[in-house]
Parts: C-alpha cells; sequence; structure tokens
C-alpha cells in the first residue's frame, strides 16, 4: 500500500473483535431476511413443509406432506427472485457507498453518474425495438447465454454511459470530481430525454418499459444469477480491498495526495469497479432507487464512516434491504419493487436533507 | 437527479398503460404471425399447435385445468362451456358472473408467477403483443406449462383465435358453433350497412392531460369502426393518440365516446365544453354518442360482435330499427 506507515493509525480499521462482531450481526440479519422472504409468498407453504422439502433435495427421506406444487414454488419461483434480490442489493449498497466516498457528496448513489440513464436506454431499446422496428419482432425471444437481450444491453449501456462521461471529463485536463459529477448528469439528461422519447413511442412494450424503469427482481432465473452474480460479488470485493484508498479520499484531496495517493488512477478504478457492479446489478433487475444512496447512510450512522467495515455492511444491508422490500412488493401483489424502496427511501432522504440542514454539516 | 426526471412521469404512465390495455387490441398486423394452424388428427393428444406468436406449443393431454391471463381469453373457454376448468383468471375478468369465483392469478396486470405454479394448469392462455409480459411467458414455459399466446390482429383472428383454443380444449364442435353464429351476425351487420355512406367516426378512447388518445392507424379498433360502416379517424399506430388540431382538421361528423363506459363525467355536454371542440361538427350537430359498450368493442372475445353491432347502430342507426 501506498499508504506509509505513519499514517497507519488513519487507516488501521477497527479492533478484529467489532469487526467479526459487527459483520457476523449483519449476516446473520441477511440470512434470516432470506429465510423469511422465502418463506413467505402469494402462496403459503407453511415452516414444517418448507423443511421437509429442503430436507428432501438434500436426499433425506421425508414424507411428502405437501402440494406437488410446493417444491417449483419455493425453488424455482421464489428462492431465484430472492437471491436476485440479495445480489442487487448488496451491489448497489457497496457502489453506493463507493460513489458517495469519490465524490464525497451525500447525495452521490450508483446512478449518479450516468449508469442508470445508459443501462435504462440499453433496456428500453431491446423493448422498444420490435415495436419500432417490426422487422426486429422475430429476433426478440432470442437469448444470449440465456440472458434476456435487455439484460445484455442494459448492461452494456451502463458501461459504455460511464465510460463517455469519462472520456469527455476527461478533455478538461486533470478530471476533477465535480467536473465528473456534472459531466455524469450532462450525459444522464441527454440519454434520459432518449429515454423518455422511446418511452412515449413504445405503444404496446409501455408496460414491460415502465416496469422496467420502476425496477423488478421478477424476471430474473437462475441463468441471470449464474451471470450477474460473478460480476457484482466479484467487483464489491475488489472494492473491499481498496478500503484503505476510500478511508483517505474522505480526508480531501490535497490531504490523500500529501500521503503518496496518486488520485487520478486510483480515482479511475474505484469508479470502474463501481460501475461494473452497479451495471451488473441494474442488468438483473432494472434501475430500483434508494437502496444504493440510502443504505451506505444508514450503515454510517450506524457503524461510523471506515470504510473496513461500511463497505461490507453496507452490501449485506443492502441485500437484507432489498429481500426485505421485494417480500413487501410480493406480499402487496403487482407493486414494482422500486416503488416499495422508493416508498421508504423518499422519507428517510427528506429527514436526512433536514437533518444536514439542521447540522450545517454534511454527514 | 433531474436527469431522472423521466422517473417522475413513469408511475404516470404505468397508470396510463394499465387504463390503454384492454383497450387497445389493435396493432401492426406485420407483427402478427399468421394465424394458428392446427394438426391434421383432431381429438387426437398429444396435440401440438401454433400460437399467435409462431410458437409450437403441445399439450399430452386434454386440459383438465386452464389458466387464463386475458379477460377475452376467459370469456372464450367459458362460450366453449368449459368455464369450469378454470383454476385462474385475471381481476379484470368480470363476465361471465361465474368467474368471480374463480382465483385471480393475474392482480392490476401483474401475472403472479407463485399463484399460476400452485394452481397448477394443464394449459395456460397467455395474450400476445406484451399484454401478458413475454418474459412471463418464457418464464412459465420454462417452468414445463404449455402456454398458448393468443393474439387477434383483426376480428377475422378473433373467430381463429377461438377456433384455435376450442382444439386445444378439445371443444371443436362448440367452437364451430359459436364462430358461424358470429360470422352470421358480423354479415348481417356489413350487409345492414352497405352501400351507406360512411361519416368520419371519431372513437375517444381517453382524454388524459390534454392529450388524446383513440383507435391507432390500422388497429383492431379502426377496422371494427370500418366494418361498422364508419370512415375511422386514426391516431399515431404507436402512441394511439392523436393531436387536437389534427382532430379539427378531420372534422369527425361522429364521436363516440368509449371512456363514457368507465367515467360518468365524460359527457357530449362535457365534450362541447371542451376549449377548441366546439367547432367540430359532430358536436355542432349534435352526433357525439356514449359508448357503453366499451368493454365489448375492446375485448377480443366472443362478445366483439356485441361490439360490432353496437358501434353498428351508433355509427347508422337510421339502417337499424
Amino acid at each position: 500500500m501506498r499508504a506509509s506507515v505513519a499514517t497507519r493509525s488513519l487507516v488501521g480499521g477497527p479492533s478484529l473483535g467489532r469487526a467479526t462482531l459487527v459483520i457476523g450481526g449483519a449476516l446473520v440479519v441477511l440470512l434470516a431476511s432470506v429465510v423469511v422472504a422465502v418463506g413467505l409468498g402469494s402462496v403459503e407453504v407453511g415452516l414444517p413443509e418448507a423443511i421437509g422439502i429442503i430436507g428432501q433435495r438434500l436426499g433425506l427421506p421425508v414424507p411428502e406432506t405437501w402440494a406437488s406444487t410446493a417444491p417449483t414454488i419455493l425453488f424455482e419461483v421464489r428462492l431465484p427472485r430472492v437471491l436476485a434480490g440479495a445480489l442487487v442489493g448488496a451491489g448497489l449498497g457497496g457502489a453506493g457507498v463507493v460513489f458517495q466516498a469519490l465524490l464525497r457528496n451525500p447525495m452521490a448513489d450508483p446512478y449518479v453518474i450516468g449508469t442508470a440513464a445508459g443501462a435504462s436506454l440499453g433496456a428500453v431499446l431491446a423493448i422498444t425495438a420490435p415495436v419500432l422496428v417490426p422487422a426486429l419482432a422475430l429476433g426478440a425471444g432470442t437469448a444470449w447465454l440465456g440472458i434476456g437481450l435487455a439484460q445484455v444491453l442494459a448492461f452494456a449501456g451502463g458501461l459504455g454511459a460511464v465510460a463517455l462521461v469519462l472520456a469527455i471529463a476527461r478533455q478538461g485536463g486533470r478530471s476533477n470530481m465535480v467536473t465528473l459529477l456534472l459531466t455524469g448528469y450532462a450525459v444522464s439528461s441527454l440519454v434520459a430525454a432518449v429515454v423518455a422519447l422511446l418511452l412515449v413511442s413504445s405503444g404496446r412494450a409501455l408496460a414491460s418499459v415502465v416496469g422496467w424503469l420502476l425496477g423488478s427482481l421478477g424476471g430474473a432465473g437462475y441463468p441471470e444469477l449464474a451471470v450477474a452474480a460473478p460480476l457484482v460479488l466479484g467487483g464489491s470485493a475488489l472494492l473491499l480491498f481498496r478500503w484503505r484508498t476510500l478511508n483517505l479520499l474522505l480526508l480531501g484531496d490535497e490531504a490523500a495526495a500529501g500521503l503518496g495517493v496518486d488520485l487520478v488512477p486510483v480515482r479511475r478504478g474505484l469508479v470502474l469497479l463501481a460501475t461494473l457492479v452497479t451495471s451488473a446489478a441494474v442488468a438483473l433487475a432494472g434501475t430500483i432507487g434508494f437502496v444504493g444512496l440510502v443504505v451506505p447512510h444508514l450503515v454510517r450512522l450506524a457503524i461510523g464512516p471506515d470504510h473496513r467495515l461500511l463497505l461490507p455492511v453496507s452490501c449485506l444491508g443492502g441485500a437484507a434491504l432489498l429481500v426485505m422490500a421485494d417480500m413487501a412488493a410480493r406480499l402487496v401483489g403487482g407493486v414494482p419493487v422500486g416503488v416499495v424502496t422508493a416508498l421508504i427511501g423518499a422519507p428517510f432522504f427528506l429527514w436526512l436533507l433536514h437533518r444536514a440542514a439542521g447540522a450545517r454539516t454534511t454527514p | 437527479m433531474r436527469a431522472r426526471r423521466v422517473w417522475a412521469f413513469a408511475p404516470l404512465l404505468l397508470i396510463l398503460a394499465v387504463a390503454c390495455q384492454p383497450t387497445t387490441p389493435s396493432l401492426s398486423p406485420s407483427l402478427s404471425p399468421p394465424t394458428a394452424s392446427t394438426a391434421p388428427s383432431a381429438g387426437a393428444y398429444p396435440l401440438t399447435l401454433t400460437d399467435d406468436a409462431g410458437r409450437q406449443v403441445t399439450l399430452p393431454a386434454e386440459p383438465e385445468s386452464i389458466v387464463s391471463l386475458a379477460p377475452s381469453n376467459t370469456e372464450i373457454v367459458c362460450a366453449l362451456n368449459a368455464c369450469d376448468r378454470l383454476v385462474g383468471v385475471t381481476d379484470f375478468d368480470d363476465y361471465p358472473a361465474e368467474v368471480a369465483d374463480i382465483p385471480d392469478v393475474v392482480i392490476f396486470a401483474v401475472v403472479d408467477i407463485e399463484l399460476v405454479v400452485d394452481a397448477d394448469p394443464d394449459l395456460i392462455l397467455a395474450a400476445g403483443n406484451e399484454l401478458t409480459p413475454s418474459a412471463v411467458i418464457t418464464e412459465l414455459t420454462d417452468l414445463g406449462y404449455p402456454v398458448l399466446v393468443v393474439y387477434p390482429a383483426s376480428l377475422d383472428e378473433v373467430l381463429d383465435n377461438i377456433e384455435l383454443i376450442g382444439e386445444a380444449i378439445n371443444a371443436r364442435d362448440q367452437a364451430a358453433a359459436l364462430t358461424a353464429e358470429m360470422e352470421d351476425r358480423i354479415q348481417a351487420v356489413t350487409d345492414a350497412v352497405a352501400g351507406a355512406a360512411r361519416p368520419r367516426t371519431f372513437y375517444e378512447v381517453s382524454v388524459f392531460e390534454g392529450t388524446i388518445y383513440t383507435a391507432g392507424r390500422d388497429s383492431f379498433l379502426a377496422s371494427l369502426i370500418d366494418l361498422a360502416g364508419g370512415g375511422p379517424i386514426t391516431g399515431d399506430p404507436l402512441t394511439f393518440s392523436i393531436a387536437l388540431e389534427d382532430l379539427l382538421a378531420a372534422d369527425p361528423e361522429l364521436i363516440l365516446l368509449g371512456d363514457a363506459a368507465y367515467d360518468a363525467s365524460v359527457t357530449p355536454e362535457a365534450v362541447a365544453a371542451r376549449q377548441g371542440w366546439g367547432a367540430i361538427s359532430a358536436v355542432q350537430n349534435g352526433r357525439v354518442v356514449v359508448m357503453l359498450e366499451d368493454p365489448v368493442i375492446t375485448r377480443p372475445g366472443p362478445r366483439i360482435v356485441d361490439g360490432l353491432e353496437a358501434l353498428a347502430r351508433a355509427i347508422h342507426p337510421e339502417r337499424f330499427d
């Protein structure tokens, strides 16, 4: 590490005991959320039956006391959706932490520099293309590696938009974070306008487009999970290895540079990793709002700003939150999960603004 | 944050999308693959059918339990005397009355996959053209259910769809009898309006925040108005909307208020009071008609003929005394 021995006290991290306790606690919360979310749904599968079904899957001689459809509901319908919620929530929670540290902006979220706009354009293009160009209707059902065209284009769109933002921001010389933020805003606005244009001409695909924009975990199956999981988990793990750098960024540009960190490549690496994670998450579930904004703040309030804990706990917390939000969405019936997270997130966001204004400090 | 302004009107569009869904069975005929053809051997299972999405669907045995993901499909199944085989329908279903007792598996236009699996049907009747999202069709197919996608792009195809479903559920004779009766009634309508002047007809699907929605160009609804002896004034084939100035330039001789079936505040008087609408011939001549039959006009099921007759009576009252 470039951080020298002299800075060890600044970046040394918490004691091992506290780290174990906090991360272990977050893991328990996530596991409990997953168990509850797999247990509850619009069709009732009792706890003894659920345990029996799992036992049978593991090869135990359990008498079949459940409806023949129950195993399908648990393993083919509910579990992939819950796992997708955990994966997407983890990615958004972790990427949110990174963007807030990078941009030193409490309003930053994983979408802020263009990922969401780019991914939306990709997905909306994929969904509306057969409507706009009838000749494409024949190819609309084709999948690539078992993944739908919308997911592939959303992933590419998220990466592409951020690549464009980085390239433009770089033109102005040594890119600073304000330039990056403003460029991201400008590119997002432009892309969002194109998305809006496609939206009004999407005709019969309108409901699908809007459903995607609001975010939904319904379309995630095992093939999609198998592709998205390495991207989200691998990217998050690589980000976690950079916790010292993230802590240094909190000190400000001059302090970090004074401590021997060359900011330009470090930031670029962080932006690319966080964008990779975000794009994979968005491709899987659409633009689910607020998780990436709210979870890092919640976790920071609970355990403080040290990224060694903040990053992993935000991943676990984001996962648990989205699993529970999606369960609520499923139980209410027909509500996109993005609506549920926004219903939780927006009031929290307002409170945060109020609190920040009252304290005259930025969190 | 302003970059995400598009999200702000997303919920509004969702409402609009849901509101428009049952009323827009339209769309480019080019999107609709050739109509269902049937396997040669009648009454024999396993039976392989080609649905409206061009998919091959194989039924191992006569379906004893059916899930319908669209009200039009429900109506077709019930018209074929197979209502008792339905184990799941949509919360939009309202006809015939007995479907009220069948569990809903589609709630607020969203298919609850768990509930479909719980119903464990032998056959799922989906709607095409994204009314049932293609992702849902894929998921249900992957779960091993035979999913027949039903989507008529014209009145003729409604009849074909009735015969396709009749084939699928081993009710060919009932289907043939039903379509024969429907064909007779369609013929009676076209005979009745034959040779009559074709009034320029504007069918109002809805007016929302100043945007006027109507039959899209080349749409199902436009073809029905045409069959009923009217000259349809159509909107954009993708957005189903028409600008007020285009509507004024087209100068409808007859306005049919489909939205009045759901909103009592839509009346001929309210239409006359709208800014600019007073200049329209139909308004000046008092030819603005409430169409309470909108649900059957826009639902491509067996009662579509009722809708056609209602349209013909509204367009040519003089031919139906």
